[in-house]
């Protein structure tokens, strides 16, 4: 399975690094992130790059909003699978296990509601990808935090990305209340391994086809 | 009827139906009232306002000595947070052609008497700031403003997690609120704040707000 057999795959973004972005925005007006950075955005439909580079750039639509509630989907179950198999693991004790037992609680949550949203909205919940972790991951310690970071830091940026694509505003503010909920996860999982909690003043984004592409090693 | 963000944004509130996508996630939604807010300068000065007292309280805090080591730097860091939004929040009001609000006069009380009641303080005004900005946000129309407000959302809730996790809390309840964040509109987070205002008229003239 490669990227664009998964939700219409978006061309790859291609800003110049991380640290770039983060720079930018740390002294940045908001409403300078769209058109400054258009040129590093070529796949970000940022509003006011939706005219400027036309088709490339769908417009909000109900229909895009199952694409991106499907896309969420996906990364939810990846996540809710590896912390299933984490905790069920026994390789965190004590306070660690009890910080990371409500997160995996939380990933099976979002998939619960994601599929009950799609459901509803007349769409179809797409099924759970076969997932694959390098060996090891859930009998070491530092491997599996390692990737839980991994994988709160990609979920955060990947929701942030799909804000501006997003039509209705039910759907925004369900999907902003997870969001914020991954924000935490990652803050913790960073303190746990003596990473940064606190990475930027604004977190990051990236479109579709970039968390895809970090996504693929663990989709079998 | 459909709804789009356009009218939302008008303040057409009435029109929101009672969604089952948002039954789905069990949610408490506090959207913001319509009369809150009549534009994003609306939002961005209410944000502000939020922000001027974070940064304070981390200002006053973190010069109060009563933190070491890894959680001092935290706190720097998180202080840090709070001026970066301040600024970058100003600067966009200026940008979209509004004026920026004045700080409110502060008064933080007893919160510096020891460590545990500055990190209590501060968890308080993390969540509430990651209750308010969900409540603004339908409110925002420019799609990067919300963007970015989404992602100064996110760091509010990894300030709030980090905090509760200093504090020694309950996982589920102190260092996350539930499998999704809890808006709240506008009278509800000024009364939260309330306690730290000093005084009616503390948000000076032009605020956002007023007590």
């Amino acid at each position: 399975m490669n990227e664009s057999q998964i939700f219409d795959g978006q061309p790859v973004l291609a800003f110049r690094s991380e640290h770039d972005r983060r720079s930018f925005l740390r002294s940045a007006a908001l409403v300078g992130v769209g058109a400054g950075f258009a040129g590093f955005y070529l796949s970000d439909p940022s509003p006011s790059s939706w005219s400027a580079f036309g088709g490339a750039m769908a417009k909000p639509s109900p229909k895009q909003d199952l694409e991106i509630l499907n896309y969420a989907l996906t990364l939810e179950y990846l996540e809710a699978e590896f912390y299933k198999q984490g905790v069920a693991g026994g390789v965190l004790k004590g306070r660690e296990l009890d910080l990371v037992t409500p997160i995996r609680d939380h990933e099976q949550a979002h998939v619960e509601a994601l599929t009950a949203t799609i459901n509803d909205l007349g769409g179809k919940p797409v099924a759970s990808p076969k997932f694959t972790f390098p060996s090891g991951t859930f009998t070491n310690r530092d491997k599996f935090l390692a990737t839980a970071g991994t994988f709160e830091e990609l979920g955060v940026k990947a929701y942030h990305g799909q804000v501006p694509r997003i039509d209705s505003v039910d759907i925004l503010a369900a999907a902003a209340s997870i969001a914020g909920v991954e924000s935490r996860h990652a803050a913790v999982i960073a303190d746990l391994t003596g990473g940064e909690p606190f990475p930027a003043p604004i977190e990051a984004n990236l479109p579709m086809a970039a968390v895809l592409k970090a996504a693929m090693p663990f989709i079998k | 009827m459909k709804i789009t963000r356009k009218n939302f944004v008008r303040g057409d509130v009435a029109a929101v139906p009672p969604s089952v996508a948002l039954g789905a996630l069990n949610n408490r939604f506090g959207w913001a009232q319509a009369a809150d807010f009549d534009s994003d300068v609306d939002v961005l000065n209410y944000a502000l306002t939020l922000e001027y007292l974070e940064a304070e309280f981390y200002r006053q805090g973190n010069s109060a000595g009563l933190l070491s080591g890894k959680e001092m730097q935290y706190l720097d860091a998180v202080q840090a947070d709070e001026d970066s939004h301040v600024a970058t929040i100003a600067a966009t009001v200026k940008q979209l052609g509004g004026q920026p609000v004045a700080a409110p006069a502060v008064d933080f009380g007893d919160s510096f008497a020891s460590r545990e009641s500055y990190l209590t303080t501060s968890h308080v005004f993390e969540n509430l700031g990651v209750q308010a900005y969900l409540g603004a946000a339908g409110f925002i129309s420019d799609k990067a403003v919300l963007q970015a407000a989404a992602g100064i959302f996110g760091v509010e809730a990894r300030h709030a997690a980090v905090v509760g996790n200093l504090l020694g809390l309950e996982a589920e309840g102190g260092v996350y609120m539930g499998a999704t964040e809890t808006p709240l509109d506008m009278a509800q987070v000024l009364k939260a704040v309330t306690p730290f205002l000093a005084g009616a008229g503390a948000m000076g003239e032009g605020a956002a707000v007023t007590l």
